[in-house]
């Protein structure tokens, strides 16, 4: 039977999709972008956070089956709201598997996969098959930027991007406003080129840097060092997506 | 919010109206004691006596006048009489009537003169009767005292050039109104009385059904728009908050002036309208903390509506509370009363069921004290080594003894005379006879307080020592003894580890329901008290969460120290329906999961889940929106009565440093809400210590 290990079950989870839903926060991501939000998604092993409010482990393994169980038991309420399960992270991708097994043993319901895109063809696949809407991160366009800032390539992301359209699923594209980073006209525009005219996008989040993130680090024992000036205000040029005919927010 | 109200608003918090306060109370003890009069005389004397010295408050910017300027109630018997008077008897907190609604139509649809005519008919009838003739006396002395108050109000606000004031006066309380300004002018008037003559929780009942006329009908002739009318409501709350220093309360806040909205009509059908969503937004508008809101639903209640009630619950107000119509009516019917009474019922202070004019009921005659009844059962137990089964015996022994010294106690109550309030109520003058000597409903309320600690110090024992034996019986007696010093990996176990109330884990859940049957097992096998009521058994913990763990004077139940839910000796307990405090927790959909499995058609004297929510929740309309499915999901699951508060755990860390910058902070602390910064540190490090949903 699969295992997999989550670092938290956030219910009424009220940004991650539509209606009432419990999000499934797999443990373990590939990626180490400097601004993650969610640090202590990025190790696949247990770990201690320590916060002004008290010591707690973060990282917990369950079967496929315990999983599911304990999401069966609420889908007649988030069916009744419009909602249903989103699986984030960390990365679900890396959990193909394991993610893949516990949607096939869930009651019918809403499913929704949010993930960075960052994942073997195959995998993307298994997961996309099984959801009915994704929310697909994108960071940045070019590619040394990319790895500078978030430690991987991006050639598997824009690949699974295209694949994502093909396969016909409805996808939304949510892009992190970091401070000079992603926010930059530059790299918006490459985004509003890569999007063009794609016929599954639904539309395009913009999410302002959360300035909250740093703390998590010390939290969690790991380093916080953002090559960027987290006070630097915001000014995205939604523009630039309007134009190309994509509907744009800013979460 | 226009200017001119936000200035008003401004200036009654300010306290700028206190300055026009009289220094002293006034003293009729010795009149009282001249003429040898009786209680309930004294008590007409009180009212009237009170009303002669109010002074006249025109203040230029007011439409909707009375400021109070008494700041006391005066004594009606010296130390001596009124032991002897009461002794051997059990008074209900302060002593008099306290946390009842009035009937405010018999008011608004009579007037003043209207009620004393009532009386003297039946003075006439009942020539015979003593004791209805004092209280028809008592009564009309009272009638007359209001009626002269405003006659000097119709005086001053001529004498001040305010002829709009003035011909109110000249109509209002006297006569039945015409207008919604005189409506509130008539009510605000006569509620203020009832707090001067020494009642307190002086609730206001279904506001949205007994105002809706007047308003309507002059929405009718175009008389008043929604605007014009919203600006009247604002000018009627804002005038409710004055006096909030001066009334009685465990905590600065704890008034009870809680106003009912919503719910269905005699027949059934929904009884929302205009008015309903008028008081929401205005009182959201305001922000302050009186009067504070009850919303009754039902499963099909308007989404809309209750997105409406979220942007209420958005600006932190910790209201509105809602009850649950789907549960309460025919839990109330199953228990005797009338279904057109049912349907009509309001909120009392805090979370109280109760009927408007047919109810002298006492709803809070004290606390059955779950961790207590636990504590001693696990203790004692464990020491014998008996099993699982004799233990939960000892607990339900344990509860039904402190339901029965409960009952016991106010088998002895003495209920004061209230012939001013009684005209508010159904067949007083009608009958001649007093509120005290009883209403159309009669009943007691207990509460079962904090239980989530308690069941969860039961399933803890249950798991580990009678199920996995990972804990032996000797370990947890020491540790608990120890206060958990030298004994914190076994602390930690119990709190983190063990099934938990909130999670809709199976094993504590199990246990809570067993908790509130055998609760209202005991008050069933109570059966009737004197007063010819039954003990209604509910949720609430109100102030207990800190009291039955610190102590507290006069308190009847025993202080409990360390538990086996890994809780310390000293800290708080978890409020009303709430997970246990610093326990892991799965969410508010667990939450109300958890405590829908509690049989409402028998724990049907209200005490709401209570739950915190971060105030980044509430950021965007669509996270409003989702919001307001929350609470829908609460009435779909049958729940009883939810209290859903936002909050943010850095704002409340930063106006305990700092609360200068703080100064309008609410918070909702049991059934009620107040300022943050006005409350002891003790209160504010338990919400502190809740848990906050993001």
């Amino acid at each position: 039977m699969t295992k997999g290990i989550i670092f938290d079950l956030k219910e009424l989870a009220i940004h991650d999709g539509p209606g009432i839903r419990t999000t499934v926060f797999l443990k373990g991501c590939p990626m180490s972008c400097q601004w993650c939000h969610n640090p202590e998604g990025q190790s696949r092993q247990p770990q201690v956070i320590r916060s002004p409010v008290g010591e707690r482990m973060a990282g917990k393994v369950y079967t496929a089956v315990e999983l599911a169980a304990l999401l069966n038991q609420q889908v007649g309420i988030l069916r009744a709201n419009e909602g249903g399960i989103t699986f984030s992270g960390g990365e679900p991708l890396l959990q193909a598997d394991f993610v893949a097994e516990v949607i096939d043993l869930l009651d019918e319901m809403h499913v929704l996969l949010d993930t960075s895109g960052y994942g073997e063809e195959q995998d993307f696949r298994k997961l996309v098959d099984r959801s009915d809407l994704v929310f697909f991160d994108l960071k940045l366009m070019d590619g040394i930027a990319h790895r500078h800032y978030t430690g991987c390539d991006n050639t598997m992301i824009l690949s699974n991007l295209q694949l994502l359209n093909k396969m016909g699923k409805p996808f939304v594209v949510r892009v992190p406003l970091v401070p000079g980073v992603t926010e930059t006209y530059q790299n918006l525009n490459g985004i509003v080129q890569t999007l063009r005219g794609m016929s599954g996008l639904l539309r395009v989040d913009l999410l302002p840097y959360n300035k909250a993130a740093g703390a998590k680090y010390r939290y969690a024992g790991m380093e916080f060092k953002p090559e960027y000036n987290e006070s630097q205000v915001l000014n995205p040029d939604t523009a630039l997506f309007e134009q190309a005919g994509i509907k744009v927010t800013i979460v | 919010m226009n200017e001119r109200l936000i200035a008003m608003k401004n200036r009654v918090r300010d306290g700028e109206h206190r300055s026009l306060r009289q220094d002293n109370s006034i003293d009729i003890l010795p009149e009282c004691e001249t003429l040898q009069l009786s209680w309930s005389r004294r008590v007409a004397r009180l009212v009237r006596r009170q009303c002669e010295a109010e002074s006249v408050i025109i203040a230029p910017e007011e439409r909707i006048v009375f400021t109070r300027t008494l700041p006391g109630v005066p004594a009606i018997y010296s130390p001596e009489e009124w032991a002897k008077l009461t002794a051997g008897q059990t008074l209900h907190e302060l002593g008099s009537v306290s946390n009842i609604c009035a009937d405010w139509r018999l008011l608004l649809s009579q007037g003043l003169v209207g009620r004393k005519q009532v009386a003297l008919a039946t003075r006439v009838r009942l020539a015979n009767d003593q004791k209805a003739i004092e209280f028809l006396d008592s009564a009309v002395e009272t009638i007359d005292a209001v009626l002269e108050l405003a006659n000097r109000y119709a005086a001053g606000a001529r004498g001040n050039g305010r002829e709009e004031i003035a011909t109110i006066f000249d109509h209002v309380p006297s006569y039945p109104a015409r207008t919604f300004h005189e409506a509130l002018q008539s009510l605000r008037l006569c509620h203020a009385v009832v707090w001067l003559s020494g009642h307190y929780h002086v609730g206001l009942g279904r506001f949205d059904q007994y105002m809706w006329p007047y308003l309507a009908s002059e929405f009718q002739t175009g008389h008043l728009t929604i605007e014009t009318a919203e600006e009247l409501l604002a000018e009627f709350f804002i005038a409710m908050n004055k006096d909030s220093d001066l009334y009685p309360g465990v905590q600065q806040g704890d008034n009870g002036q809680s106003l009912t909205l919503g719910g269905v009509t005699p027949d059934g059908v929904s009884a929302v309208n205009e008015l309903t969503r008028m008081v929401l937004r205005v009182s959201r508008d305001l922000a302050l903390i009186d009067p504070k809101i009850n919303l009754r639903i039902s499963a099909q209640t308007d989404l809309d509506l209750l997105v409406l009630a979220t942007e209420l619950t958005r600006i932190g107000l910790g209201f509105p509370q809602y009850s649950n119509d789907d549960v309460i009516i025919p839990a109330l019917v199953s228990h005797g009363y009338a279904l057109e009474d049912a349907r009509d019922y309001v909120v009392a202070a805090c979370w109280e069921f109760i009927i408007p004019g047919r109810g002298m009921e006492v709803v809070n005659i004290g606390a059955v004290s779950f961790p207590a009844a636990v504590d001693q059962a696990i203790r004692v137990s464990l020491a014998n080594q008996e099993d699982f089964e004799a233990m939960l015996g000892r607990v339900s022994k344990n509860i039904n003894e402190q339901v029965h010294q409960l009952g016991e106690a106010y088998s002895r109550l003495v209920v004061p005379p209230a012939p001013y309030y009684s005209v508010f109520m159904q067949g007083c003058l009608e009958y001649g006879k007093d509120l005290s000597d009883g209403l159309k409903y009669n009943n007691f309320g207990i509460h079962g307080a904090c239980v989530a600690n308690a069941v969860d110090a039961l399933a803890a024992v249950k798991q580990f020592i009678y199920e996995e034996g990972s804990l032996s019986s000797a370990d947890l007696l020491s540790a608990l003894d120890a206060n958990f010093v030298g004994y914190e990996p076994l602390r930690r176990k119990l709190a983190e580890e063990a099934s938990k109330v909130g999670n809709n884990t199976a094993t504590a859940d199990e246990l809570m329901v067993k908790l509130f049957d055998d609760l209202a097992d005991a008050c069933e096998m109570y059966g009737r008290t004197p007063r010819g009521g039954i003990l209604r058994p509910g949720s609430g913990s109100a102030m207990y969460y800190i009291w039955l763990a610190t102590g507290h004077t006069g308190m009847r139940e025993p202080v409990v120290g360390a538990t086996a839910d890994g809780r310390r000796s000293g800290e708080p307990f978890s409020a009303n329906l709430s997970p246990s405090l610093g326990i892991p927790v799965r969410g508010p959909i667990s939450m109300l999961q958890s405590f829908a499995k509690i049989d409402y058609r028998r724990i049907f004297n209200g005490g709401p889940i209570t739950m915190e929510l971060s105030d980044s929740v509430f950021r965007n309309p669509e996270s409003i929106r989702k919001t307001a499915m929350l609470v829908r999901t609460f009435a779909q699951l049958g729940c009883q009565q939810l209290q859903l508060n936002s909050l943010s755990r850095e704002t409340l860390l930063d106006a305990k440093q700092h609360p200068e910058n703080h100064k309008n902070l609410i918070v909702r602390v049991w059934g009620w809400s107040g300022y943050f910064c006005e409350l002891a540190p003790e209160y504010q490090d338990q919400i502190i210590a809740r848990h906050y949903f993001e």
